[in-house]
């Protein structure tokens, strides 16, 4: 069952650090999922291919284009436009309705997503032909690319900046607020509509960037979404809903996990470990490990 | 529970549903082609009636079905391949398997209220944990079997239909049995329902069971379908979701509504794939989705809804003018 493979301590240790960079990225994704459930109460299993459809566009466009940043602000812009438009079309029609026609929207949605990409791009794993910094990183024992960790590095940079956002920003505190109690929030004229339409788009935007990411150091295919989606879930269940601190520490658990699980389960066994722990998690801590609410 | 069943033109339904079966089998038994897709189509509405008792009726959103499947199915085909018990006890031994797994899970799972959204999560990664045990444990192959009780497409339908018709009857005796409005009480309401005195655990746990149950069972008839052999590919939670789809299209605890949505979905769905896929792959699945959002945005209630829309519209439209009510 288990690979006889030669273990050592380097490479449990550069397991422990791609981990990490995994967790970090698998965070950035999780927290526009987080954003979503937590203010408008949608259950959005179209999350992972909203991810998945914008990993195609910034393929598509960095291919053409040839430079990655424009590929990044052009995607940007367009799954802006997208958030707001799915808001208006389809979400809006289902806030606060029961959570199995939600559950049944995004499915649908989901399900358009995926088999427009399918149609479109069929099932090759498509991947970008260079990176970013194509080049290696020695960090005492270990050897990382520097991709990794510029990925790793703009994660969390990004999870602190929504930190930011959701404490200090005037259109946070509001969309808390509108979290809190809905109807006092209006009463104060905060204008809930907007704000739900702004929290949609953000998280589609977080979600764009991760996508930008994951480019750098993954393939995309049209299954990508289905992986992303069920990460993303597990890590806000793990997190709770609590702030962007227990988001990123339960991406760290999950990607490491997902790391290690490959290294000692072999890939076909690596979800093993981490699905495990969601159950766990789930019959024993309902609110997440970290979560206040 | 014999007598109840008697009630509500029962016995007109289930004639109706096997003159639809006997047509169906006249109208395609020169085509095996088509005579193993409407098979198809048979086996995938006594799923969706399966999953009914617990996503219709109980209202959890399980995505556990090829879960339960799979369990059956690798089970019942080692014990009649490897050991040489008959299929049909073999059959029902992998159908309580998969009871008991079900039973397993879904004992801590409503002990400690695992609902809604979580409890959809969680069957989903049951499973993806299966899908990856299995693999770990008889390896990335495909086993066939030796023992081949049913050897035409024609038995095959058959054996589907009967299938279907006792998943038919035992959706009938649910549907008005105690357990039943148990079951409706705990969907429309699950605290409410508690606080009248309903043992929510016991009989969300029962209606769990009886799914897995009906649903390993047809694990068999799946190996036997798709052509005698079992994998690790059963665990797939694509399918799994798709069923809840269609449940969710037939509208929850309708029996009419599920085998029309399996019929008429899954049947142009499959019909797309299959003459369609080389041009356009996944055309069905996006068909599902775009009807999925419509539906969600129109008609929350599914077909039933529909159907009511659709009545009350020609009534009004016979009702003579100036006469309200």
């Amino acid at each position: 069952m288990f690979e006889p493979t030669a273990f050592d301590l380097s490479a449990i240790g550069t397991g422990v650090v791609n981990g990490l960079v995994l967790g970090s990225l698998y965070a950035l994704a999780s927290l526009g999922l987080a954003l979503i459930f937590g203010v408008l109460d949608i259950i959005n299993f179209a999350h992972g291919d909203i991810l998945m459809i914008s990993s195609y566009i910034v393929y598509l466009v960095a291919l053409s284009t040839g430079n990655p940043w424009i590929a990044l602000l052009s995607s940007l812009a367009l799954f802006a436009l997208f958030g707001a438009g799915v808001y208006r079309g389809i979400i809006h029609y289902v806030l606060g309705k029961e959570p199995l026609i939600q559950i049944a929207i995004t499915v649908g949605l989901g399900l358009i997503l995926q088999n427009l990409a399918l149609a479109l791009f069929r099932a090759e794993p498509r991947a970008l032909p260079s990176t970013l910094f194509p080049y290696p990183l020695s960090i005492g024992p270990l050897t990382l690319s520097a991709n990794r960790v510029f990925v790793a590095l703009v994660s969390i940079i990004l999870c602190i900046l929504v930190h930011y956002y959701s404490t200090r920003t005037k259109l946070g505190l509001a969309s808390r607020a509108v979290a809190e109690n809905r109807e006092a929030a209006w009463l104060m004229g905060i204008n809930v509509p907007l704000i739900y339409m702004a929290t949609f788009t953000i998280g589609v935007l977080l979600t764009t960037t991760a996508a930008f990411l994951w480019m750098q150091i993954g393939p995309v295919d049209p299954y990508l979404g289905t992986i992303f989606g069920l990460l993303c879930w597990i890590i806000v269940a793990l997190g709770g809903l609590g702030g962007v601190a227990g988001i990123i520490a339960s991406g760290f658990i999950i990607g490491v996990l997902d790391s290690l699980g490959s290294i000692f389960l072999t890939p076909s066994g690596k979800y093993i470990p981490m699905y495990i722990a969601f159950i766990l998690t789930i019959w024993f801590k309902p609110r997440g490990l970290f979560g206040r609410r | 529970m014999l007598r109840s069943l008697r009630r509500r033109g029962l016995y007109l339904r289930l004639i109706g549903l096997i003159v639809l079966l006997a047509a169906m089998y006249i109208a395609f038994m020169t085509n095996k082609y088509y005579l193993l897709f409407i098979t198809n189509l048979v086996f995938f509405a006594a799923i969706v009636l399966a999953w009914n008792i617990i996503g219709g009726y109980a209202g959890q959103l399980d995505l556990g079905t090829t879960g339960y499947m799979g369990v059956g199915a690798i089970v019942s085909s080692i014990l009649s391949n490897n050991i040489g018990l008959h299929p049909l006890i073999s059959i029902i031994l992998g159908g309580l398997s998969s009871a008991l797994l079900a039973g397993a899970i879904g004992f801590p799972m409503f002990r400690f209220g695992v609902r809604e959204v979580w409890y959809a999560l969680s069957t989903a990664a049951i499973v993806v944990i299966l899908n990856n045990a299995v693999r770990l444990l008889i390896g990335p192959y495909e086993y066939y079997l030796r023992v081949r009780p049913i050897k035409t497409y024609d038995e095959l339908y058959l054996a589907t239909s009967i299938a279907l018709v006792l998943v038919f009857l035992l959706n009938h005796a649910v549907n008005n049995s105690r357990l039943g409005y148990y079951l409706k009480a705990i969907r429309e309401d699950e605290l409410a329902a508690e606080a009248i005195g309903v043992d929510t655990r016991r009989y969300k746990l029962l209606a769990l069971m009886i799914y897995a149950f009906i649903v390993g069972s047809l694990g068999y008839l799946y190996v036997v379908m798709i052509g005698y052999f079992y994998t690790y590919r059963f665990f797939d939670t694509g399918i799994s979701v798709s069923i809840a789809i269609l449940g969710i299209i037939g509208g929850l605890g309708s029996i009419e509504g599920c085998l029309v949505s399996a019929f008429l979905l899954r049947g142009v769905g499959e019909y797309l794939r299959t003459s369609l896929a080389h041009i356009i792959p996944g055309l069905h699945l996006l068909l599902y989705g775009a009807v999925l959002i419509t539906l969600g945005v129109v008609e929350p209630e599914g077909i039933p809804g529909i159907a009511r829309r659709f009545t009350t519209l020609l009534k009004t439209t016979k009702r003579p003018m100036g006469v309200v009510k």
